[in-house]
């Protein structure tokens, strides 16, 4: 009797815990998918933020001038031609603007901007973060002072400044201009990844066998370059947008930038709005691509960046 | 391996004087350690060995050969650090092999290196992992076995163990002791800890404000304190320390407060002799400080603070005037707050140091490093005599 009661209990007690097991299963199922749904949602409202203006500029690419004013606006426009796209190739129908060249002048400009960047930012990073000097932190305040500025302040200067040189109309007198704005940032950012990697690393190398500069080869670089991909990005793409200095700078026709030529579709002539979609897209290929390709480093050079290893 | 000397080295910075004209002999295989608190020159000391600071004045010898101006490469060194500094980018075979490569040893040579020093140190299944993917003890290993590689001359330490938990410090620590021994190698250790400090050396050098205040074996920094810095920098908990005026009227003893220290005759003479005082510090360590419910002869009244067992031995805090005083007795004595009670110091292990130096002040036949530690049994003694004290004259009857 006493068994029976007792076997009993046990099943009603089995069956009980089973429920409870099963009930935890499923609440723990169900705050994963809520939390899977509420992540999923917020990427596709900021994917559609993000994308929208690139959808927006290649359908008005491929309208005909009517069509870009129609009210309501048209996603798919009734009539679709890809004439706009003749730019590229057809200076006529770019207004005279040669764009192709502009495209080749543009590369030239940003790539210059980003080597040179580059090359001169990672010592001058590498000399605030590691070594002692006279006059550091003020130097570098100055550096970073920079910042505080709008471009436009220095646009006169700069203009005396390169018509003095004989720099105008000069690829190498606008990449001049640009490290205006891109070295100081570069500077800093490169800064910052060369202080997070510890001191000891180097002392470890320079006994390990390596001179200071073996060091710095060896161990240091190998550690940022996530970093300096990163900074390379930014001040290619801080050159390739560049409107004002180029405009500036630059007075003869063959030597116009992109940005520079496509604000030629407007005019108070005429307004290509088709034409000047297609180059705005056209533009934007360049800063896309380098993102995607080099997205693993960018993100490695963020985390990095906050989380200390 | 090879003998290490430093000849009045001074370090500074500007105006700031890091370390300041420390010489000190390692000798061949000894391992020596460089302790204090943070901030004492001792990291500096270190890396002027390791030439990763230049040094401003004074030499650095090692092997015979002076390496003031030799890079750090060519003085043919291996340094620890406190967070392993094992290259991030590489595996832990291409970590134990760069100091290898770097010397251009041969490909098979650099591989039956690496392979046995991971062998010896317990590794080689982790050979073609990063260092991130390792734990903190594992880090630990790489990074010794990347200095133990090479077989250098001088092994530099800076708190290789301070980022372990607890328990691996303890095992790893006897597991450096043993490398050495093993290695018979030449090692400077910095620590902050004197625990680590006392184990695992042959000699330890007591660094504060850019100087050595003692240089000796464990026992004798411990037991023959130079200083009140030394004195009060090891053992723990810190040896007990009132300052003071000397009474030489009668019998010799401390005053401190209200209440008189009991002092040898040897002592006393020493001091006169010195001509140190009147002003000084009175220590005396928590093992040597006998505590009583009752009146103990050559005692010292004081009120119990706080209790704290911590199972093999009983820390008891008490009040005597104004000062904390700590003292120690077995776990089975039962003593509450507020309670009463006298402490005798053992007189054979009293330090005395001049309040104006704070240098020790020292008999030159019987220092207390001479004398004989209380024995445990002796301890346990005095320790058993607490609820029976015998009937003695009062302290303060002697006055």
């Amino acid at each position: 009797m006493a068994v029976a009661t007792k076997l009993q209990g046990t099943t009603a007690d089995a069956s009980h815990e089973d429920l409870v097991a099963r009930t935890r299963r499923r609440r723990r199922i169900e705050s994963i998918l809520i939390d899977k749904v509420l992540a999923y949602g917020f990427l596709i409202v900021m994917s559609i933020f993000a994308l929208f203006p690139f959808a927006w500029m290649f359908s008005t690419s491929i309208k005909t001038p009517q069509e870009a004013f129609v009210i309501p606006p048209r996603w798919i426009p009734h009539h679709i031609t890809f004439s706009a796209y003749r730019v590229f190739w057809d200076t006529h129908a770019a207004n005279n603007n040669n764009i192709a060249r502009y495209f080749l002048n543009s590369t030239i400009v940003s790539i210059g901007t980003m080597i040179l960047s580059v090359l001169i930012a990672v010592p001058a990073a590498y000399a605030f973060a590691r070594f002692i000097f006279p006059g550091k932190n003020p130097f570098f305040y100055i550096i970073l002072g920079r910042n505080m500025f709008p471009l436009v302040v220095f646009l006169v200067p700069l203009f005396q400044l390169m018509a003095t040189l004989k720099l105008q109309n000069n690829y190498f007198g606008l990449v001049l201009a640009y490290l205006t704005f891109s070295l100081p940032l570069a500077i800093w950012l490169l800064k910052g990844f060369f202080d997070n990697i510890p001191v000891e690393l180097e002392k470890a190398a320079r006994i390990d066998g390596c001179t200071r500069f073996g060091a710095f080869l060896r161990v240091i670089l190998p550690l940022t370059t996530p970093g300096i991909v990163a900074t390379a990005i930014y001040s290619f793409i801080g050159a390739w947008n560049e409107y004002i200095f180029a405009t500036t700078l630059t007075s003869d026709p063959k030597l116009r930038t992109l940005p520079v030529g496509q604000a030629f579709f407007l005019n108070e002539n005429s307004s290509q709005w088709a034409e000047l979609m297609a180059v705005s897209l056209v533009i934007s290929i360049p800063v896309v691509a380098f993102f995607l390709l080099l997205q693993r480093y960018f993100i490695r050079a963020l985390t990095e960046g906050a989380v200390k290893g | 391996m090879a003998e290490v000397v430093l000849t009045d080295v001074v370090k500074t910075y500007g105006t700031v004087i890091a370390v300041d004209n420390v010489s000190l002999t390692v000798e061949d295989g000894e391992f020596v350690t460089l302790v204090g608190p943070s901030g004492c020159g001792k990291t500096t000391t270190l890396n002027l060995i390791a030439g990763l600071l230049d040094i401003t004045s004074g030499t650095i010898a090692i092997g015979g050969r002076v390496i003031n101006d030799l890079d750090p490469k060519d003085r043919d060194i291996a340094m620890v650090f406190q967070n392993y500094a094992l290259y991030p980018h590489k595996s832990v075979y291409e970590n134990l092999a760069f100091p290898l490569k770097m010397r251009g040893e041969k490909k098979d040579e650099i591989e039956r290196k690496v392979r046995a020093a991971a062998d010896s140190l317990g590794i080689k299944e982790l050979l073609d992992r990063r260092p991130r993917e390792l734990s903190g003890g594992q880090q630990q290993r790489v990074a010794l076995g990347r200095a133990v590689v090479r077989n250098p001359q001088v092994f530099l330490m800076d708190e290789p163990l301070s980022n372990l938990d607890a328990k691996l410090r303890v095992q790893t620590r006897a597991e450096i002791k043993r490398l050495h021994r093993d290695l018979n190698a030449t090692v400077v250790y910095v620590t902050h800890d004197q625990l680590e400090a006392m184990t695992m050396s042959d000699r330890v050098a007591v660094m504060g404000g850019g100087t050595v205040h003692q240089y000796g074996t464990p026992l004798e920094v411990f037991d023959t304190p130079a200083d009140l810095f030394v004195a009060s920098f090891i053992g723990s908990p810190a040896m007990n320390i009132l300052r003071g005026t000397l009474q030489q009227d009668g019998a010799a003893s401390v005053r401190v407060g209200s209440s008189r220290w009991p002092l040898p005759q040897r002592l006393s003479t020493a001091a006169k002799a010195m001509n140190a005082g009147p002003d000084v510090a009175y220590g005396v360590r928590h093992r040597d400080l006998s505590v009583s419910r009752t009146e103990m002869p050559d005692s010292v009244h004081g009120i119990v603070y706080a209790v704290e067992p911590t199972g093999d031995i009983t820390f008891v805090h008490a009040r005597v005037g104004s000062d904390a005083i700590v003292a120690s007795v077995e776990p089975d004595v039962d003593l509450a707050p507020d309670e009463d009670v006298w402490l005798a110091p053992n007189l054979d292990r009293i330090h005395i140091f001049d309040g104006v130096t704070g240098l020790a002040i020292r008999d030159k036949i019987t220092s207390p490093g001479q004398a004989p530690r209380a024995s445990f049994a002796s301890e346990a003694m005095a320790f058993e005599d607490l609820p029976v004290a015998p009937e003695v004259p009062s302290v303060t009857g002697r006055e």
